[in-house]
């Protein structure tokens, strides 16, 4: 029994996405026996990882998946594999941090004052990964570790920060920044009373519609900035010979050199034209969510610059996708933390996650150009 | 210079070194692998589990090196029998190698806390028997992959599996048998970070990006077992002198941690633009997809 | 010759198709007996490199069995071919250029074990080549050897293996007239010890100089089987292409006047290039191409033409020397300094340079046309891209669909359509008619002579077609290892003369 893999006659039925599809539910079914073999029951966690595609607590993590998926879409669709999404979104918050809370919790103008912060928070994202882009365009070294290598300078960087000259002057005990002035943050405060009463059927449903709600409406600015990220992110690939040339690098860097590119000046772009989102994503996180930075960065990160990535490559690289996987990333995100393997709250549960549907993804994904053959 | 200073820089090399020896294994036979820093957590996960487990922190070590084995065979498998993605594959087993480090690191830190005492005991023999094991595998290597058909055929996949196949090597028993010695390497390498350098093992030491120093060290030294040598002492000794600096210098712990990566970054600049990266170039084919049906122009 | 013994190597029923319906093969069943060359003939895509790979475990066929020695064995890699003696040499030297002869043949050979030492194989393997007489310096990297030495360590690699079936794909196209005849040599002896050779070629001189039978496969089918005796050059043809086809190049005057008042547009100084390995491929080439001439550079494959050519695209390092664009120094300058003076680019492997595979036609195009805008405006590009596929026939419906799915001729013609729409002041064309057939490729030279003759565009056109160069230049040179012979003006100067620069 020989298997032969040869390249594909016919189309795959179902196209791509049918890829990513398995890939979720095979990643799905390897981490569930995973944890099996640590004794957690196979079916109680596949029913955790079903409950949280519900839950209300996944509007933060889509958009925050979905502005990042649409950041790495412009380095990746380059094929210049932006991992360094998680050192640039914190080295963003420097900016902020700093004008913000440290330098100008005043200002007379606090809408402009945090519009100023946040695009600082892009331009800052935007250098720190032009960095890691200049390093690869000098030094012709996959970006991957350099990219990687930021991440962990970048956390050291923030943490120094936010042990010293940042270190909140009005906490105690607790090694963290002051909290983010209320006139700088972006939110809005649903206020609506129930309609039924708490021991009514109906109450549950209702007030899940509500906590769905709730969280929209909280972080409707994030929403906006979202979709202008979207509409921003398309534009660039399909209406600007910038985006035209960032795709030709991604499938054929020679032929972009030979119509007579600087290459090398485009890797810079595109990581720091990924890098520029990552910030303003950062911006709305701190502004929206967080309001605060603790002490250490590695012990409270949600991971998102790595999550992001699976967002991506789930996506197919499509713009379409995005916020359907950001929307699936997000879900088994949730799911982990409510599985509390270990007790933690951060990154820790997300990883192995990553790990399995990624690896499917990795697997699989030859099936959409190739085909498997027996001969006997 | 104190004597823990000199025991503390021997570990710090034989770890390193032992991990980037096996990555350089690995990556001569053309496979990228981006999961080396996964790859390190899980080791030490699983040394200090079969460590605690068994009272032996050899038994450990020998656990690390046949599962790190397992998954480069996996790896090497995978990447040589179908046409995808290195890089791919390899950041998933990183995600999938810090995850398992915690499910078999966690019960350690919670049930049994400090495991000094099942580490390596500290006494000159354990550490001259560790510096020489080291430096005669590094020999051993060398001479196995430049003079020895084997070692030529390892090199060759690395270069142009393609023409490898063409002259009748069997490219996948090849890589795999890299992979099993390469990956063998990483995983006693990678146990001797908690059972014999520090002595602790924390859920957070995936943050610690070992693996990636490693990566480093292999890249600049041209993944040469005895070039990496040099370079193994230098980033092993500056990895371990950074946290004694912060004493001494008074700078700041993050600071201090920060150096070893931003030496890395300055190597891999240094290594591209000087006449040292052009002798020690990385395989031809490093990192490519390799199939065999082609279609052709 | 063993025609009534039985046959070394069959093939029954093979059959081969590739994605797209490509049928390489159909049911081909033959025979090839001991102590014979069989010479397999066919034109481009009839099918005989398939068979010869399918020979050599390179391919898996789709039906069809191979039987050596009248038992049936499975072939799937090229080591089990090694395994029952068949042993290939193929047209582009299969060896590892990091790697010297010797450690290349030690790959290959099964007896040594894993732990042979370099040292020691290298030792056994110089005292065969002393006593069989073969010149060549097995303890150097393959990429300091020339093409013909390549092959000579292929030959030795043959006998150090103990082959019995020799398959020779292509592999005498491009050796010099002396490798060629000490190749011949060689075939002789190899034959007399019972061994077997089956010979592609589409050069039917060729096949009727050396071989006992000649098989002739047209369109993946067996045509027919004829003795030497039997076979004359028009049969061949015949049963090749299927009907009468005269084998001259219709030599129309297609050629442009030189130009000798035109100014220069790309000017070469004294250029040293160096190829992938440090050697020096260009050693110091001088020459000039003025505004509505056609300037020819021939020459055998690998002498330095395609480092010429990048350097003056600016794809590579020049390492001395100058070349100035339209009299601006662009030496060194990257690929957009030379680009944006409105240079033309036809490469020979367009699926590196030429395309982005993924891309549609009108994407690609818009590449290269659309380089001054910010925004992208498709529709100004999309007139331009459904001209070049109606003037070029490319056989397509639409622009938008992805180029990877044209095949060879028809991705080509999108690159030179758009190649030709962009060249405003000059044009280097690197073998732009390799893969296009016999009217495709006139029409291709036609309009790269009207450009020039009328647009007054410089042309620089390389190729390794002698007939074709010297139709289409009015000065032509002979590149041959890095250095430039001529300039000779094609109306006056004889082929021969040329051909004896090409083989130097």
């Amino acid at each position: 029994m020989k298997f032969i893999i040869l390249k594909r006659k016919k189309p795959l039925k179902g196209g791509k996405p049918i890829i990513s599809l398995y890939s979720i539910v095979l990643g799905v079914i390897l981490f569930s026996l995973i944890l099996q073999a640590t004794s957690k029951n196979f079916l109680d966690v596949l029913r955790v990882i079903l409950m949280s595609f519900t839950s209300p607590s996944i509007v933060l993590d889509v958009l925050a998946l979905t502005m990042l998926g649409y950041a790495l879409l412009l380095s990746f669709k380059a094929a210049t594999w932006n991992i360094g999404a998680e050192g640039q979104f914190f080295v963003a918050m420097i900016p902020l941090i700093y004008l913000l809370i440290v330098k100008y919790p005043e200002f007379p103008l606090p809408g402009l004052m945090v519009a100023l912060a946040t695009l600082l928070a892009g331009i800052m994202g935007a250098s720190w990964a032009m960095l890691a882009g200049l390093i690869k365009a000098h030094t012709g070294v996959n970006e991957v570790p350099i990219t990687l290598i930021l991440n962990y300078v970048a956390y050291y960087i923030v943490n120094y920060l936010v042990y010293y000259p940042f270190r909140g002057r009005h906490v105690y005990g607790y090694t963290r920044t002051d909290e983010l002035p209320k006139h700088y943050t972006l939110n809005v405060y649903l206020k609506l009373s129930s309609p039924t009463p708490e021991s009514s059927p109906l109450y549950p449903v209702l007030r899940w519609a509500y906590d769905i709600t709730y969280q929209l409406t909280y972080y409707v600015y994030w929403l906006v900035v979202a979709i202008a990220t979207a509409l921003v992110v398309w534009f660039i690939l399909s209406k600007t010979t910038l985006g035209l040339r960032l795709r030709a690098l991604g499938h054929n860097p020679d032929f972009l050199l030979a119509s007579g590119i600087n290459v090398k000046k485009y890797y810079v772009i595109a990581l720091a034209a990924s890098g520029f989102f990552v910030g303003i994503t950062s911006a709305m996180y701190l502004l929206s969510y967080a309001k605060r930075l603790s002490y250490p960065i590695e012990a409270q990160t949600a991971g998102y610059g790595y999550l992001a990535i699976l967002v991506a490559w789930l996506s197919l690289l499509e713009l379409k996708y995005i916020p359907v996987m950001a929307y699936v990333v997000g879900a088994l995100r949730n799911a982990g933390i409510a599985l509390q393997i270990t007790g933690l709250g951060g990154i820790e549960q997300s990883l192995l996650i990553i790990g399995t549907v990624l690896f499917s993804y990795s697997i699989l994904s030859f099936l959409s150009e190739y085909e498997i053959k027996v001969m006997k | 210079m104190s004597i823990d200073l000199l025991w503390g820089i021997i570990s710090a090399y034989a770890t390193l070194h032992l991990i980037a020896l096996g990555h350089s294994v690995f990556e001569k036979s053309g496979l990228l692998n981006l999961a080396i820093d996964g790859v390190f957590f899980l080791s030490t996960g699983v040394a200090v589990f079969v460590a605690c487990s068994t009272g032996s922190p050899l038994v450990g070590s020998f656990a690390s090196a046949v599962v790190a084995s397992g998954i480069g065979l996996l790896l090497a498998y995978v990447m040589t029998v179908l046409p995808i993605s290195h890089g791919a594959v390899g950041l998933s087993m990183m995600f999938i190698g810090y995850g398992l480090g915690i499910i078999f690191g966690y019960p350690v830190r919670m049930f049994v806390g400090g495991i000094a005492t099942y580490a390596y005991t500290i006494s000159a023999e354990t550490y001259v028997t560790l510096l020489a094991a080291t430096l005669l595998v590094s020999i051993v290597l060398h001479f196995l992959l430049k003079e020895t058909k084997l070692g030529i055929m390892i090199v060759a996949c690395g270069e142009n599996p393609a023409v490898a196949t063409a002259l009748g090597v069997d490219v996948l028993k090849t890589r795999l048998l890299a992979a099993a010695i390469g990956f063998a390497l990483i995983g006693f390498g990678s146990s001797l970070f908690p059972l014999l350098w520090q002595r602790y093992w924390d859920i957070r030491s995936y943050t610690l990006g070992l693996g990636w120093l490693a990566f480093t060290v292999a890249l600049v030294a041209g993944r040469h077992p005895l070039v990496l040598i040099p370079v193994s002492l230098l980033f092993g000794g500056l990895y371990h002198s950074c946290i004694l600096l912060t004493a001494t210098l008074r700078i700041p712990v993050d600071v201090a941690k920060s150096i070893p990566f931003i030496a890395a970054l300055a190597a891999m600049i240094i290594y591209s633009k000087t006449r040292i990266g052009k002798a020690l170039l990385p395989p031809t084919s490093l990192g490519k997809v390799f199939y065999r049906e082609e279609r052709a122009i | 010759m063993g025609a009534y013994s039985s046959p070394i190597i069959s093939v029954r029923n093979i059959s081969k198709s590739f994605p797209g319906g490509i049928k390489a093969l159909y049911k081909v069943s033959l025979d090839v007996y001991p102590g014979e060359v069989l010479a397999l003939l066919g034109e481009n895509g009839s099918g005989k490199s398939t068979l010869i790979k399918i020979l050599y475990g390179m391919y898996v066929p789709d039906e069809g069995k191979i039987l050596i020695n009248g038992r049936e064995v499975k072939i799937s890699a090229p080591r089990d071919a090694i395994k029952h003696g068949i042993v290939l040499i193929s047209q582009i030297p299969q060896l590892i250029d990091n790697f010297t002869g010797a450690e290349n043949i030690l790959l290959s050979l099964r007896e040594a074990g894993s732990f042979t030492t370099r040292k020691a194989f290298l030792e056994r393997v110089k005292k065969i080549t002393s006593e069989l007489g073969i010149g060549v310096d097995l303890d150097l990297k393959v990429h300091t050897l020339t093409y013909t030495q390549r092959q000579l360590v292929e030959v030795i690699k043959a006998i150090l293996l103990d082959a019995r079936v020799l398959l020779v794909d292509e592999a005498l196209t491009y050796l010099p007239e002396s490798g060629r005849k000490e190749f011949y040599k060689f075939m002789l002896d190899f034959k007399s010890k019972g061994n077997s050779i089956i010979l592609v070629t589409h050069k039917i001189s060729e096949a009727l100089e050396v071989a006992d039978r000649l098989a002739i496969l047209r369109r993946g089918v067996l045509v027919d089987v004829l003795s030497r005796n039997d076979a004359t050059p028009e049969k061949v043809r015949l049963l090749m292409f299927g009907v009468g086809v005269n084998s001259a190049h219709s030599m129309v005057e297609e050629r442009g006047e030189p130009a000798h008042s035109g100014k220069e547009v790309i000017t070469v100084k004294e250029l040293v290039v160096s190829g992938d390995y440090g050697e020096e491929s260009v050693r110091g080439v001088t020459f000039n191409v003025r505004a509505g001439e056609v300037i020819g550079i021939t020459g055998l494959t690998g002498n330095g033409q395609r480092e010429l050519v990048e350097s003056i695209m600016g794809l590579r390092k020049v390492l001395r020397g100058k070349i100035y664009i339209d009299g601006f120094d662009v030496t060194n300058k990257g690929s957009s300094t030379a680009r944006s003076m409105g240079v033309g680019f036809i490469p020979d492997t367009p699926l590196r340079y030429g395309v982005a595979l993924d891309m549609s036609i009108l994407e690609n195009t818009a590449l290269v046309l659309s380089r001054n805008t910010l925004l992208l405006d498709l529709n100004a590009v999309k007139k331009t891209t459904l001209k070049i596929i109606n003037d070029y026939n490319i056989a397509t419906k639409n622009d938008e669909v992805p180029v990877k799915l044209l095949s060879g001729g028809n991705l080509m013609k999108v690159v030179i359509g758009r190649e030709l729409e962009y060249a405003k002041k000059a044009l280097v064309a690197y073998n732009p008619t390799r893969n296009l057939d016999e009217y495709t490729s006139s029409v291709v030279r036609k309009q790269i002579v009207r450009k020039a003759r009328e647009e007054g565009l410089a042309v620089l056109y390389v190729s390794e077609d002698l007939d074709e160069v010297m139709q289409v230049s009015s000065t032509v040179y002979v590149m041959s290892s890095g250095i430039l012979h001529g300039p000779f003006e094609t109306r006056t100067v004889e082929k021969s003369v040329l051909e004896k620069f090409m083989v130097m």
